[in-house]
């Protein structure tokens, strides 16, 4: 067995190596955050929020601890199509105000991206407002402080914010993701500021995790194409079979992505609160199960769509005079999470044909 | 002061050149790529592929579907057959953005392989044809330009657009 960290410090700068390992331009700027926020933003580097200086000291630090080469070329990101290499992820991470230890995540979460299942080129493109949501799991969770507990997709603080701002800046600086010149998402969505970043709460889950389920275990990414978030409210439900069905009808409604001709494929994202996951494990063990109810739920009638529709109603989401939301149920995906506060579930409808991507890392 | 790193990438390098000219549609075989979204393209697709039948050329269609996935890859093995089976490719419709992405990375393998190339692009979205195609290293692919909103409009009006516009479409193309 090799060991996955280089044991040569490419790290080290012009004095300490032979050859210098970092290749970025370099520019002389003040070194306080105002400043630098300003004039990074002339140049079309900035989100709108404070930046952090991408020192050449802050830069190696970040590499020295990500286990990688500062020359390896992750991955080739559209629009752009430069060759986006550990280096040039570290500046845009120092950027974000994430820490060091983010680094192998981060790069996990990009190569995820870049696979061609998840169709990032036309993502990063679209009319739509979606942004690829990241789900965490293994003890990265904790040690990145990544929340999944109360107000885990946002509000609860810790490392995720930071992470999803870095991968933001990622798509901005790297991949060229620019609204109104390359992304021509007709209005954006917050999640593009700093992503949406959350862990499962494996403890609590009554089914494998997510990543493992979909078969890594341990540190794992899964990346998926999120059309925002939307909160499903039930107060009635005593039942795992009435929550099902509940939550399922809760993902179709007119406009969903599987709903569109445009999209070859479809997938589906549930999070299940953990005291609706205990309910409804209490009669379906089986996470098989859990899909195939909510899918079968998960679905409009035909008769429901205005005159005119009909003929664009077609492929394989059609079944009789219903239009389904995802092709099968193992493409409805589940994971436990949030507060113990109850009564909602969290969807996150889909995007295009992009198919969810899910990455180990170290 | 300090040093900072930069932290974008430089534009890969440029192909300024558009490929070659059509010199006649007489015994060419054009190839129409249409896709699964715009009926608009559809209707204007088929007036030029009546009109170039008409001006002696032969015409073929290919639909591009799903884009992922196993799909996917058969789509790019299906398009690069398409492709070799014609001489003049025709791509569109970018009339969204992520269509756009698509008719500009499948126009651009079709120029890949020599033959005259043009894609198809709405008003609305023919910068972001031209950005893509200089990102993509091709800046100088040969675009047409049709009305946009371009598909909520009544089919007969489409048809009608894309008969007034098959003579400049034609020069698109460098006939």
């Amino acid at each position: 067995m090799t060991s996955p960290v280089p044991t040569i410090d490419r790290s080290c700068g012009p004095s300490g190596c032979e050859v210098d390992w970092l290749t970025s331009e370099r520019h002389q700027v003040a070194d306080d955050v105002a400043s630098f926020t300003a004039w990074a933003a002339e140049r079309g580097w900035g989100d709108g929020l404070p930046l952090v200086p991408p020192t050449e000291g802050r830069v190696r630090a970040f590499l020295a601890n990500c286990g990688r080469f500062p020359d390896e070329v992750v991955a080739a990101l559209p629009p752009l199509q430069g060759e986006c290499t550990v280096e040039k992820i570290a500046v845009n991470a120092v950027m974000a105000g994430t820490t060091p230890a983010a680094m192998p995540l981060i790069i996990a979460a990009i190569e995820a991206m870049a696979r061609p299942e998840f169709n990032l080129a036309a993502l990063n493109a679209t009319t739509g407002s979606v942004v690829p949501a990241v789900i965490v799991n293994g003890p990265a969770r904790d040690d990145l402080d990544i929340a999944y507990e109360v107000g885990c997709l946002g509000g609860a603080g810790g490392g995720a914010p930071a992470i999803g701002r870095a991968i933001r800046l990622v798509m901005r600086n790297l991949a060229g993701q620019l609204a109104g010149v390359t992304s021509q998402s007709v209005f954006g969505t917050p999640g593009r500021l700093a992503g949406i970043v959350f862990g499962e709460w494996e403890e609590v889950s009554p089914w494998a995790p997510l990543a493992q389920r979909r078969g890594v275990t341990g540190n794992a990414v899964t990346v998926y194409g999120a059309m925002g978030t939307t909160n499903i409210c039930d107060m009635i439900a005593d039942n795992g079979r009435s929550l099902l069905e509940y939550v399922g009808k809760g993902l179709a409604y007119h406009g969903a992505n599987g709903t569109l001709p445009s999209s070859a494929f479809c997938e589906a994202f549930v999070a299940f609160n953990p005291v609706w996951a205990k309910m409804i494990a209490a009669e379906y063990p089986r996470m098989e199960d859990v899909q195939q109810v909510l899918w079968e739920a998960a679905s409009l009638p035909v008769s429901s769509f205005p005159a005119g529709y009909d003929e664009s109603l077609v492929g394989d989401r059609r079944i009789g005079d219903r239009m389904y939301i995802a092709q099968s149920p193992g493409d409805v995906l589940v994971a436990v999470c949030g507060g113990m506060g109850n009564l909602h579930a969290l969807s996150m409808p889909s995007w295009g044909d992009t198919k969810s991507v899910t990455a180990g890392f170290q | 002061m300090t040093f900072v790193l930069d932290p974008t990438l430089a534009p890969v390098a440029d192909i300024g050149d558009p490929g070659p000219d059509v010199d006649t549609l007489q015994g060419k075989r054009v190839g129409f790529r249409r896709d699964i979204l715009w009926r608009s393209w559809d209707w204007v697709s088929d007036e030029w592929a009546r009109l170039a039948q008409t001006d002696g050329a032969e015409v073929r269609f290919w639909r591009a579907k799903g884009r992922t996935g196993d799909e996917g890859d058969a789509m790019l093995k299906e398009l690069d057959e398409f492709v070799a089976g014609i001489d003049i490719a025709v791509v569109g419709l970018a009339n969204c953005g992520s269509c756009t992405s698509w008719t500009i990375h499948d126009a651009l393998r079709a120029a890949s392989t020599g033959i005259p190339t043009a894609a198809v692009c709405t008003d609305h979205f023919k910068d972001l044809a031209s950005t893509l195609a200089r990102r993509g290293g091709r800046s100088a692919l040969r675009r047409h330009i049709l009305p946009y909103p371009l598909d909520t409009l009544p089919e007969a009006e489409v048809r009608d657009i894309a008969c007034a516009h098959y003579r400049s479409f034609l020069r698109t193309l460098g006939l």
